[in-house]
């Protein structure tokens, strides 16, 4: 028994203190966390944009041509998988970019376009779940206002927004958690993200399951940590109106 | 007052030849009637006769498909042609219809002839969408002298809904003075004087910072009056009013109710307490199917209703 955590002590050692390797998993940890944290800033206000145009009264032309755009995206983006939207994102807008001389493009720009890939892969999900929660609050909520004489603006700010926010930003909360696992695909496209570490040192070393289980926990610890904050943010939203 | 006089009889609402379709399904069939100042109109019918609808439509909750709604002499709706012979005389279709008439020869007179051009055109819907200058333009001048903006308008127009929908995320004196100082027609300070005189009147001054979740269905829907109250609106619609509450709430909601009729408030009542009807109304409107099929003051109503549809809906209610 004791030699099976003498073997489990030397792995570890071997894939985590040794030759500073532990800084290769905070490097790719701190990537991970930019490319989520960024792509959802983007995603949410790509999702806020979005979900303007679609709930916003249609009577005009360019607002039915927007809200055309809009459901198109939503649509693709919701319907293909995000490994692939990654592929077309690195490989066709980044190569492009690099084929223009006079362009000065930095190996290290992949990470800026895979957070922007997946900002514009979440900012379809995150306007599904604000428009669902708008859609939760009452139609009546819309019809009082409106009765009082408040405009549709004021009463859709006023009124309906702070209700809709209150379901929409803890389940907007849970889109960041499952984009900080998401982005472990970021490694496909030579990001080097917390995943991709796994590689590095499997090749160094030859051992595949210890690094494999120490990313795993890695991730489950801040996943666990974001649930935390995400039960507080709950919690916080549902005491306003008590 | 500009245009049309004839429009504006001093009536605080006209309804005129109302139509409303959702979808392939008619609701409204040509409702025309109209509100006096002061008058007590109880709406009553079996549910889908186009009650709640016409209710709705007289603060453009819902946009009516065909007709016009007029509010103190304004007018909230698009012009509806049909209407307006005058105009109807503009359009190219008369025209052509007109000079079609006159060169068959026959020798009717022209008042003769005018007349069953237009009714034909009513009849068949015979209006396009594109009659000619003097057509178009007449519409719009009538509307510009007569259109009200909405917003504006709705500000003396309470209504009141069968769900309350008082403001979940706001405390009971937010939501009473949100629209007053929002749409500048009061300060903050004045607004919840008014807010909190309101609230003694109904007893619940103690309720002025507590969310709407933690009130009774009663308590709610009082304060759903006072609401439109603080607007000091011009006329009061209630939609079914009562129909959401607990039994025993209902009497402490229609109390509220007459004494603001009894205080001369012009109310549109759409409602099954036949009691209150009774009690309160001047005038009760029997909707079914669509349209108004009967109309008379409460005694001549209950005690003598000639409507076969109207005696078999009163032999089950009362």
């Amino acid at each position: 028994m004791s030699a099976f955590f003498e073997n489990l002590w030397r792995d570890f050692d071997d894939c985590f203190l040794s030759y500073d390797y532990y800084m290769l998993y905070l490097k790719g940890l701190r990537n991970t966390m930019i490319i989520a944290v960024l792509a959802s800033l983007i995603g949410l206000l790509i999702g806020i944009i979005t979900t303007g145009i679609r709930i916003a009264p249609k009577n005009n032309k360019i607002m039915k041509v927007l809200d055309g755009i809009a459901r198109l995206y939503v649509t693709i983006i919701r319907g293909t998988p995000v490994v692939l939207q990654l592929f077309i994102g690195y490989f066709v807008i980044f190569a492009t970019m690099k084929s223009f001389t006079f362009f000065e493009v930095k190996e290290t720009a992949g990470i800026w376009v895979a957070a922007l890939v997946f900002g514009i892969n979440s900012g379809a999900y995150m306007s599904e779940v604000l428009r669902g929660g708008i859609n939760a609050v009452d139609k009546g909520q819309m019809e009082a206002g409106r009765s009082l004489g408040l405009s549709w603006t004021a009463t859709f700010f006023r009124i309906v927004l702070p209700q809709a926010l209150k379901s929409a930003i803890p389940t907007m909360f849970n889109e960041f958690i499952t984009l900080v696992k998401e982005t472990s695909v970021a490694g496909y496209v030579g990001i080097i993200d917390l995943m991709k570490i796994q590689k590095y040192i499997t090749t160094q070393n030859a051992k595949l399951y210890v690094p494999l289980f120490i990313i795993a926990i890695i991730y489950l610890v801040i996943v666990l940590i974001l649930q935390r904050i995400q039960k507080i943010l709950e919690r916080r939203f549902a005491r306003s109106e008590r | 007052m500009k245009g049309n006089d004839l429009k504006y009889s001093g009536s605080l609402i006209q309804i005129k030849g109302l139509y409303k379709n959702f979808g392939k399904l008619q609701v409204l069939k040509g409702v025309s009637t109209e509100i006096k100042k002061g008058e007590k109109v109880v709406i009553i019918g079996p549910s889908g006769s186009g009650k709640s609808t016409i209710l709705r439509c007289m603060n453009l909750l819902e946009v009516p498909t065909y007709g016009e709604i007029w509010f103190e002499g304004k007018l909230l709706t698009p012009i509806d042609p049909y209407l307006h012979p005058e105009i109807i005389r503009l359009s190219k279709t008369y025209q052509k219809m007109l000079v079609d008439a006159e060169s068959t020869g026959d020798k009717k007179p022209r008042e003769q002839v005018d007349a069953e051009i237009i009714a034909e055109i009513k009849q068949k819907d015979l209006l396009k969408k594109h009659e000619g200058g003097e057509y178009k333009s007449a519409i719009k001048t009538l509307y510009k002298s007569n259109f009200s903006d909405i917003n504006i308008t709705r500000q003396k127009i309470g209504m009141v809904f069968q769900h309350f929908n008082l403001f979940n995320n706001l405390t009971v004196m937010q939501n009473l003075t949100l629209a007053p100082v929002h749409l500048k027609l009061k300060s903050k300070a004045q607004a919840e004087e008014k807010g909190m005189e309101l609230l003694k009147r109904i007893g619940l001054e103690d309720k002025a910072n507590v969310y709407p979740s933690t009130l009774s269905g009663g308590q709610k829907q009082r304060i759903a009056i006072i609401r439109a109250l603080a607007m000091e609106p011009d006329v009061m619609l209630f939609d079914e009013p009562t129909s959401a509450l607990d039994p025993e709430m209902v009497g402490e909601v229609l109390e509220l109710m007459k004494e603001l009729a009894a205080e001369g408030m012009t109310m549109v009542v759409v409602t099954h307490e036949m009691g209150f009807a009774r009690e309160v109304a001047s005038r009760i409107l029997f909707m079914d199917d669509g349209v108004i099929k009967e109309e008379n003051p409460p005694k001549e109503f209950f005690a003598n209703p000639k409507d076969d549809r109207l005696k078999e809906f009163l032999s089950k209610v009362l």
